[in-house]
Parts: structure tokens; sequence; C-alpha cells
């Protein structure tokens, strides 16, 4: 909760990050000023909270530990270490915003879900940026987040998207709660869940309901002048661009529509559109702030231990349900899961 | 050697191709080497990839191989990056 006021008193983060990408050298000054200023109230913030540093660090902390590396456009890793909790704001851009972002994504859940790190028990966050030479990608390897700085010609600014970095910190989450198979339906799950708390960390620091919120997600690494708004529309799957050099936006929204393919692990970034839409519909039936009910309802259910690593839609769909009753009871909240699955097409025999 | 190289996955989940003749080209020896080095070290089957990770199939004329971030070889990284002109 701390951020919060602060947050929501400046430009929304999307604009300052346009404003930073912008060809204008004065206006793209005036955007990258206001990021450096929001870094520095940010690290104001954190001191101003009294933590007395133990002489040996607790094994379970509210604080985020984290560290930032830079690969120097090499591909070793993790790189050189250039920022952690005590340092002050760096000169690098990319480092102070994966730094930011994965603090943001710390507070998100640790204030919504009361979930310290990605692991439930203080794990240290550790980030690479600059990796590689033109690397197109932000990714989880397992022990922790890579960033590239993109082509430049359809992505860039990777650590500048708060839905990115949350959802590289959510494939770590549920890989420490039993994981879900990267490959078909498991897969799809897997990535939705990461897109579906990729957005929440994002409303949730913006405060916005789901009414308000724009449901996208890669919003701010289109380079500017691809035909798009973002890489994925919960709201609208398959809307989010369509570009020559990009292609077009190809997740569906309804089960009707899944795509078979053996590429992208079955089509994991493909098929999440389904699962995406679904959890959009019951957070818009149940309206408000969307961590608070739907968001519980999906968290239950991925950190219960009891959801299957080989689940596909179906299975999820039942267990969702079965959650909503077991927090809600029967009415509102249940129905609008199950609605929801129905909407999208998968039977989950809820 | 007919060389084609397709990459899937990553976080946007663009797929992009890129493919080549070697005959006549003046570096034809650096990517033929590269080439059998990388399909060589490839597996026959798709290869578990990391969330988000990049994967990769690699046709070397007629035999098709795959790979997966993070565990590529320096020769598929190296051949990937000239073929599709970004990182890897």
């Amino acid at each position: 909760m701390k951020y919060l006021a602060h947050v929501c008193s400046i430009v929304p983060p999307h604009i300052v990050d346009a404003l930073a990408d912008s060809d204008d050298p004065e206006v793209r000054e005036v955007g990258l000023r206001t990021r450096e200023l929001d870094d520095q109230q940010r690290q104001q913030r954190l001191r101003a909270v009294p933590i007395e540093a133990p002489a040996v660090p607790p094994f379970v902390t509210d604080q985020p530990d984290r560290t930032v590396f830079d690969a120097g456009q090499s591909t070793d890793l993790p790189g050189n270490r250039t920022r952690g909790e005590q340092d002050t704001p760096t000169t690098d851009q990319a480092v102070n915003e994966a730094f930011d972002g994965l603090g943001s994504t710390f507070t998100f859940y640790y204030d919504v879900f009361q979930r310290r790190s990605i692991d439930g028990a203080g794990l240290p966050l550790d980030a690479t940026v600059h990796y590689g030479q033109n690397f197109n990608n932000a990714l989880w390897n397992g022990r922790q987040m890579v960033f590239g700085d993109g082509n430049r010609k359809t992505l860039q600014n990777f650590t500048a998207s708060l839905d990115v970095i949350a959802h590289e910190l959510t494939h770590g989450v549920t890989m420490y709660s039993g994981g879900l198979d990267y490959q078909g339906q498991s897969g799809a799950l897997n990535e939705s869940i990461s897109d579906v708390f990729g957005s929440l960390a994002k409303q949730y620091t913006l405060r916005q309901t789901a009414e308000d919120a724009d449901w996208l997600i890669g919003d701010g690494v289109l380079v500017s002048g691809i035909n798009g708004v973002a890489l994925r529309s919960m709201k609208a799957p398959g809307t989010a661009y369509d570009d020559p050099l990009m292609g077009k936006d190809p997740q569906p929204a309804v089960m009707a529509d899944y795509v078979n393919t053996l590429r992208d692990s079955g089509g994991v970034h493909i098929n999440s559109g389904i699962p995406n839409h679904a959890f959009y519909l019951v957070a818009m039936a149940l309206g408000g702030y969307a961590w608070e009910k739907a968001g519980r309802i999906w968290y239950q259910t991925l950190t219960s231990g009891t959801l299957p690593s080989d689940a596909d839609f179906p299975t999820f769909a039942q267990a969702t349900t079965a959650t909503a009753h077991t927090l809600y009871g029967p009415g509102t909240e249940e129905d609008a899961v199950r609605k929801a699955w129905g909407q999208v097409g998968v039977n989950g025999n809820g | 050697m007919h060389i084609r190289v397709t990459r899937s996955g990553g976080f946007a989940g663009l797929t992009l191709h890129a493919e080549l003749e070697t005959s006549g080209r003046p570096d034809a020896a650096e990517l033929e080497r590269l080439a059998t080095d990388a399909v060589t070290a490839a597996e026959p089957e798709s290869s578990p990839v990391v969330p988000d990770g990049f994967e990769y199939e690699i046709t070397v004329d007629d035999h098709t191989a795959h790979c997966a971030d993070p565990h590529l070889t320096d020769a598929q990284r190296q051949l990937f990056e000239r073929l599709l002109h970004e990182g890897a």
C-alpha cells in the first residue's frame, strides 16, 4: 500500500514511457526526467520506512531483496551486479526500471495475497538487463529474469512494462506452486496465469477497477509505428496487433478457435487467449478491483497444491469454480466463474 | 546446402522464419559448418523450453531438429543470429 498514494499522483507509467520513447528529443527528455523523479521518490519512500538492519538476514522478510545485473549485450548470466537494495538509482534507465518493476510486483503479491516473494519465503529477486544483442525477448529461466533490449524494429523496452515483469515473476510463482507443464493446454494455462497476474499487478499499481483497466499485455513494448496496441488483449484476444512486421495477433478467445500447432510448445502463447478471456469475463461480472475476488479465486486455485501440473482447460475451469464456492459459498462468484468458462466454450462440469 | 530456421515462442509469441541456400555464397563454408554443428547438437523432437524462452526448428537439407532456450550451443546461437538477424 505504501506506493499507492504516490503512484496515483503521477502521470500513469505508460504515458511516461510513451514520452520517454518519443522521437522528439525534448519530449523524450521530459519523459526520462519524469521516470528519474519517480525512481528517486520511490527510493526516498522506501528509505523513509524505518528498517533496522538485522545482523543476520531474516528467513522471511516483508521487503524485496532485489539485485539487477547488466549483461552488457553479452549472453553471460547473470552479468555485472549493478544495483541492489542498498544502492541509489543508477544512470541506466533499464536497470532502474527493472528494479522498480521487481519492487512493484513484490508489493502487489505481498499486499494482495500476503505472499513474500515468488516462493512465498522471501526468495531474492534477480534480474539481468541488456542481455544479448537485439535480443527480442524477456524470459524467466527458472532462476532469474532475463531482459533483452529488443530488436527495436518491432519490440523494445521490456523493462519499462510492469505487466511484462510481473508476467515473468509469475512464472516463478507458478513454478513454486507445483508448476504447470509448459506444453499444450497446461502450458497455455501457465502463460495465462502469468498474463492474469501481470495485468493485475499493473491494475493494482494504477488502482484501476476491472472496468477501467485496459486488459492489455505488453502495451509498452511495441515500437512506435507498429500497427497495434499491445502483444495480447485479455478483453478481446486476437485484436492486439495486425502489422506487416509482426503479422496478426493469433489469439483465440473461445475453444472453437483453439489453435493446434507443434510450435510455441503447442501454442502456449496463442491458446492462452481462452483462459485469459475467461478471467476477464469473471472480473467484469464481479466488478470492482479484479484482484480482490477474481484474482483471489485464481491465486487460491494456483497455490492450493491440488492443481495437477498437467491440468487442461476443463480441469482448471472445474478447479476455479470449486475454489469460488469454497471462498464465497454458492452464489454470485461461483456462478460468474462457471458462466465465464461456458462463454469461452470450456466445459468444466462445475 | 539448404538451411531453414523457424523460431517460435518468446514472451511475444511471434514466429520468425528464415532460409537460405549456401551455394554461390562467399560465406558458404562457414554457414555450412555452423548449420552442421547446430543440427548435430539439436534434438529430434521438440525440446523443453523455459517459460517465454525461444524454441528453434532447424532444417538442413532434409534433416530437421530442435533446440530451445536456455540450452543453445555457440554454433546454434551464431546460426540463428546470422539467419534471423536478431540476438539468440
